[in-house]
């Protein structure tokens, strides 16, 4: 697939929050006000296995090629937006 | 106490061991054909009093020692250990033809054998150096290892599990019990997965060497279980009391690391599990195929009526099919082990399921000596005695290391990941065709290159609208093709309507719907197609120039036609060739009944290459 159109740059961690957000709430297929971002994405109803989807959203979102168990590592949408965040600028996570 | 396993390993093995590393130094062991049938003329031709004095030793549920003496004489364990820490297993496709010969002889035996195999993988997968190095020469010694996962409250759901290890000064303890262990009472050394925080989780879990030497009393055996099948196999468990490990020395992995350490090393024995199956059809087959060739019935042989010949060769293009894709996958450990985190459950759900169903058909073409138990001492025909317990004892293969249900979870659970690579597919690895070329050399294996997840979904699956137009340009040329060419063209039709399904699939675990599961089902059958085709594009040539396979199986991509029209009756509820498809199909089949005819006469293997038994070399 086409690199440029796939991978994409965030100015801010929020901005990674609220695409993490968005991603969950299409996997539960529910509104995305109801995704606490503070809260660990096993109770949001992504269990151990589904999780480690979240990688292939990342790879083909950002480009960035992570482990499937970063999201083991960074279980809530912040600590995991934090951690994509430093991972994409080049910081320390 | 010292289990008197390690005691017979440390002594009387060690010497054959020795001996086999010699002789192995001088053999170039170049194809896994090559490897079996080192194995089989290692341990001689079979004895029909062997047959004899097993059933009896089944009967009384006794542990097949001498059997498993004879696997260590041969120092089969040392290719359960890679090259990199001083075993044989240089590729796994060979040590999987080995397993598959000692399954062909006898399930007890490869299983009781082979489980050492999944005991030690995971310090294969994640182990430090020295602790590879400590496991290595007892697994080459002989020792028994187990691999301790499930407890009696929890099966599946490994990250249930009770059995802890918590610190206690600069040590660890574990407590807790392990139920339903392979190996358990005689093995030597376990490895434990274990919840290392109360609150358990993905990161919950570590996985621990125990040694029985170390541990003593604190770790203790629990009774035998009777089973159905493998009767004479120690399928037992043991509970641990308060053993004291070294939190680092004995740790496997990381901190926190076990479930996924345990995960990826099922990528590797869930691949190798099918190997087991291959052999109980090995032998399962040609009893039937003895049987219905001797066999007279209304004045001709039981194979010259057509159900009865039609339904021979239909179980033999299923195991020709299962074969295909577990070589393709084991392969794929080498070459695209990214994509192993797919490849293994579907083959642990497709070729134990359709190994299970071939077996249930060649019972009913056996009719009344299937149900017969004596081995010899009716000597009626072919298959009398031998072939319930093959039936029985094989069983087993898709119960443990993740049952059916599990392993079509786990595709279920990848769907999203599926669903969307379906729709911005991407072109396949390299890797792909490296595993799908059995002429290709296989790189090393990388076990740190096994992925949880196929971020890129299979590449099987994208490929093979692409193989099915490779297809239809040969058969422009090579008209007998056509029949193939149209059937993968199905076939590629079938699976894209399957993955716009797939993709259509909510989330909601783990309240996964029935209709996904049969999705997942359907899903391993097309991917079985899809190693079928490319494995006989990629590799015709090369088995035709070397004389690898039987000419009338691959010419003509007869063994794929076949194989295809396997896929073609499970994907497709009630599916029925037309009438000129049937003709074609007529015809590839009695080819496949004369070629198992020929290589069950000959003493080979049925399968897709060639290789003999010991009684042929
Ligand atoms: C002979 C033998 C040897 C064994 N050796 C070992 C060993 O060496 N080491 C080891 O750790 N274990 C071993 N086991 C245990 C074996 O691996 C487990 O028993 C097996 O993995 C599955 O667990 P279960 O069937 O006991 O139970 P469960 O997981 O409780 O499953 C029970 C049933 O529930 C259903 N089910 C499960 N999950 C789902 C789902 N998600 N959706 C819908 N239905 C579901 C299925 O029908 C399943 O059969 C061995 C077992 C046997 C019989």
């Amino acid at each position: 697939m086409n690199t440029s159109e796939s991978t994409a740059r965030p100015a801010d961690i929020d901005e990674v929050v609220d695409w993490l957000i968005e991603r969950v709430a299409e996997y539960r297929e529910i509104p995305a006000a109801d995704v606490d971002p503070e809260v660990p994405l096993a109770e949001l109803g992504l269990d151990s296995v589904y999780v480690l989807s979240l990688c292939g959203d990342v790879e083909d979102h950002y480009g960035l090629v992570v482990e499937p168990t970063v999201a083991w590592d960074h279980p809530t949408i912040d600590a995991l937006a934090k951690h994509l965040h430093a991972e994409l600028t080049g910081g320390a996570s | 106490m010292n289990p008197a396993a390690t005691d017979h390993a440390t002594n009387a093995a060690a010497d054959n061991v020795t001996d086999t590393a010699a002789d192995a130094a001088t053999d170039t062991v170049s194809t896994p054909a090559d490897a079996a049938e080192d194995l089989e003329r290692r341990l001689g031709p079979v004895d029909p009093a062997d047959a004899h004095v097993r059933d009896l030793a089944d009967e009384r549920e006794e542990f097949p020692q001498a059997d498993v003496d004879a696997l260590d004489g041969i120092g089969l364990a040392r290719h359960y250990v890679p090259v990199e820490h001083g075993g044989l297993l240089r590729d796994y496709p060979s040590t999987a033809a080995m397993i598959r010969a000692v399954a062909g002889r006898d399930l007890t035996m490869a299983i009781a054998h082979g489980k050492t195999f999944l005991g030690a993988v995971s310090v294969w997968v994640a182990g430090s150096g020295e602790q590879a190095a400590r496991v290595a020469g007892l697994v080459s010694a002989g020792v028994p290892v187990s691999w301790g996962l499930t407890e009696r409250g929890h099966g599946s759901d490994l990250v249930a599990g009770e059995v802890t290890a918590y610190p206690d000064g600069d040590r660890v303890r574990l407590d807790g019990e392990k139920w339903l262990i392979n190996n358990a009472t005689r093995g030597g050394l376990v490895t434990v997965l274990a919840r290392s925080d109360p609150a358990g989780g993905p990161r919950g879990f570590d996985l621990y060497l125990v040694d029985r030497r170390t541990a003593g009393d604190s770790y203790r055996p629990l009774p035998k279980v009777r089973t159905l099948g493998i009767r004479g196999a120690d399928i037992s468990g043991f509970t641990l009391d308060g053993v004291l490990l070294d939190p680092d020395a004995d740790r496997v992995g990381a901190p926190g690391s076990g479930l996924e350490t345990v995960m990826r090393s099922l990528q590797l024995t869930r691949t190798l599990c099918a190997t087991l199956s291959l052999g109980a059809a090995d032998h399962g087959l040609a009893e039937a195929a003895h049987f219905a060739a001797d066999r007279r019935l209304y004045g001709r042989p039981l194979l010259d009526l057509p159900a009865a010949g039609r339904t021979l060769a239909e179980c033999y293009a299923d195991h020709l099919l299962h074969e295909a894709f577990a070589t393709l996958a084991t392969r794929a450990i080498h070459t695209l082990p990214g994509e192993l985190g797919i490849l293994a459950p579907a083959v642990k759900y497709l070729v134990p399921v359709g190994t299970e169903q071939l077996l249930a058909r060649l019972r009913r073409l056996l009719g009344a000596r299937a149900w017969l138990r004596d081995v010899r001492g009716t000597e009626v025909s072919p298959g009398v005695g031998v072939f319930q317990k093959i039936e029985r004892d094989h069983r087993i293969v898709s119960l443990f290391d993740g049952n059916t249900v599990v392993n079509l979870n786990s595709l279920v659970s990848q769907f999203p990941l599926l669903g969307r690579a379906h729709r911005r597919p991407r072109p396949a690895e390299a890797g792909l065709y490296r595993a799908a070329d059995l002429g290709a050399p296989l790189p090393p294996a990388d076990p740190s290159r096994l992925r949880l997840m196929p971020t890129r979904g299979a590449g099987l699956l994208h490929d093979l609208p692409a193989a099915a137009a490779q297809l239809a340009e040969l058969a422009a040329e090579n008209g007998r093709l056509t029949p193939i060419a149209e059937s993968a063209r199905s076939l590629a039709e079938r699976t894209g309507e399957l993955l716009e399904d797939v993709a259509e699939q909510p989330i909601v675990p783990p309240d996964v719907p029935a209709h996904a599961f049969d999705l997942a089902r359907r899903l391993t059958w097309a991917l079985a197609g899809a190693a079928a085709v490319r494995l006989w594009l990629d590799s015709h040539s090369h088995v035709s120039r070397t004389a690898l396979g039987p000419e009338s199986l691959w010419t003509d991509g007869r063994w794929l036609h076949a194989a295809l029209d396997r896929v073609h009756t499970r994907l497709v509820a009630g599916h029925r060739p037309t009438a000129d498809e049937e003709r074609a199909l007529e015809e590839t089949y009695a080819a496949l009944t004369g070629e198992l005819l020929r290589q069950t006469a000959g003493h080979r293997f049925p399968s897709l290459l060639h290789t003999r038994r010991a009684e042929a070399l």
